[in-house]
């Protein structure tokens, strides 16, 4: 890398100078931001202009985070969430894309389902969530069936999207090699449907921590969700406040691991 | 000579939930081998309408249409088809796109393809981007691999959907020449689609001129213009009589609604 950058012209290493600076830039008042914004949290916090009581403060927050972690109980909140997170994701994302490729597949079936998806993708899905207590029981499986059936509709439309809206041209091409359906699927259609797997898998992040958290505040015994649930109830508002930090960095983790897949995509 | 490709009367209706298209009304014409041979006519005349015929995209609603004596089939192998854009998959190499074919048709393991394939990536100055992805060729390469990819199907018939259009001027009249060294040099007889009459006029042995829709032959042109390539060809006297001609034929036309029928 070095001794390429030997044969740089002064001009380009101008550019890339500039360009080095500008991301240093970025990263400073981003992470400035994140330091004020802390830092007048505590303030007005500690002189009393917002009540701590029902604001927290990032000292409270700290205090309460070591609290939990030295009972035990901070990582079997933060694993239940994260592997019914992760479960519901896998599943939805897994189940969307097999029923979207089955409706790319079939005309006729995608047309019959049509009117289905529409109204399940406008129904809003917590008004299920009595119901999936019913169906499946309490604790993790319904929190997962939450995370999935917000996560599913969204997943199977985008997909359907991208495969419809493959090149007809590339289509043709393909035909006129005597490709197979299947093998325009593998070689074309799958492939060219990538960029829009990876906003989906985006997308989906958040949606599953919604489907998640939702599930817990119904009916679980552990999770972020039910801390927040437990700490809204015993008015303990740091635990919520603890808890929505933990969600955020969670949540943010698991982005950055998409984000890392689409850089490699990309490549 | 043999008759290579023949049409015989072919008529050729399109179905819309609106209307019926009657796009070729019994249109026939002939194609030597080894010959390039050229279709020119108005604007939505129905000329990609014949290339997807004779790829056996589409079926004809009545009349024939032979490769070599014997009828079309539905996506025949004995075809190839190059089309407007180069249509390379951004996501694969140059080598897996020029392979992409012979991996629909499971040749892609047959030494014979694989050797084909790498001598006209080395014959046509590509082999140095084997292992590049679309994205770093110009457009002139892209169309070179775009070529290679259907010449590795070794086709008897290569079709061609105006497969310059995309590419601006000065590229065209050089990807041109390229395309028809390489056409004449693997020994391929070729049937091009274009708006552009003098792009006919400099790459083809015949121009098959048409009407307006429903398309019928006009006129049946063959050319004898000296040059060895397309560019030097539009230097030979008799090309502006040719384009003259060809021109009067085509403004001629007069744009009508009587092809759509509806129901």
């Amino acid at each position: 890398m070095k001794k390429k950058q030997h044969n740089l012209s002064k001009a380009h290493e101008k550019y890339l100078k500039r360009l080095r600076k500008d991301k240093i830039i970025v990263i400073f008042w981003q992470i400035t931001l994140f330091v004020l914004f802390l830092g007048l949290w505590e303030l007005l916090a500690a002189t009393g202009a917002i009540d701590p009581f029902f604001f927290s403060s990032p000292s409270r927050i700290a205090t309460t985070l070591a609290d939990l972690a030295v009972n035990g109980n901070l990582f079997l909140h933060i694993w239940t969430s994260l592997y019914e997170t992760i479960i519901g994701f896998v599943i939805a994302i897994v189940l969307g894309v097999a029923i979207a490729i089955m409706l790319w597949w079939s005309e006729k079936l995608r047309r019959i389902m049509e009117p289905y998806l529409i109204i399940l993708n406008s129904l809003p899905k917590i008004a299920l969530g009595p119901m999936i207590i019913f169906w499946v029981g309490s604790g993790t499986s319904a929190t997962v069936v939450m995370c999935v059936l917000i996560c599913l509709v969204i997943t199977i439309i985008s997909m359907l999207n991208a495969f419809i809206s493959c090149d007809q041209d590339k289509m043709l091409l393909m035909k006129s090699m005597r490709a197979n359906k299947w093998q325009i699927l593998t070689k074309l259609v799958l492939p060219s449907a990538l960029p829009e797997f990876i906003s989906v898998l985006k997308i989906n992040v958040g949606m599953a921590w919604v489907g998640t958290v939702m599930g817990e505040y119904l009916s679980s015994k552990a999770g972020l969700g039910y801390l927040i649930n437990y700490g809204s109830q015993m008015l303990k508002l740091d635990v919520v406040m603890t808890s929505i930090a933990l969600l955020c960095l969670l949540a943010a983790g698991m982005y950055g691991l998409v984000s890392l897949l689409e850089r490699r995509q990309q490549k | 000579m043999e008759k290579f490709l023949e049409f015989k009367d072919v008529t050729y209706f399109y179905q819309t939930k609106e209307h019926e298209i009657h796009a070729l009304n019994n249109v026939s014409f002939e194609i030597d081998e080894l010959q390039f041979a050229s279709i020119v006519g108005p604007s939505g005349c129905g000329k990609t309408t014949i290339l997807s015929l004779t790829a056996g995209l589409l079926e004809a609603t009545s009349g024939q249409i032979n490769l070599q004596g014997k009828p079309i089939a539905k996506n025949d192998p004995r075809i190839g088809y190059m089309f407007q854009r180069d249509h390379l998959f951004e996501w694969r190499t140059i080598w897996q796109n020029i392979m992409l074919g012979l991996e629909v048709q499971k040749k892609n393991k047959d030494p014979k393809k694989i050797a084909l394939a790498e001598e006209l990536l080395k014959k046509y100055d590509l082999y140095g981007f084997k292992n590049k992805k679309p994205r770093t060729l110009s457009g002139g390469m892209r169309q070179r691999v775009a070529l290679i990819r259907t010449l590795v199907l070794e086709p008897n018939l290569l079709l061609l959907d105006e497969p310059f259009s995309a590419l601006d001027f000065q590229t065209r009249l050089k990807v041109c020449d390229d395309v028809y060294d390489i056409i004449k040099k693997e020994k391929k007889t070729a049937l091009l689609v274009t708006h552009d009459i003098s792009e006919a006029i400099s790459l083809s042995d015949r121009i098959v001129i048409l009407s307006y829709r429903p398309a019928t032959v006009k006129e049946v042109v063959d050319l004898d213009l000296s040059g060895s390539t397309p560019l030097a060809k539009r230097e030979d006297k008799d090309f502006g009589k040719h384009f003259e001609m060809i021109w009067r034929n085509l403004t001629n036309e007069k744009e009508t609604t009587q092809s759509i029928k509806s129901p």
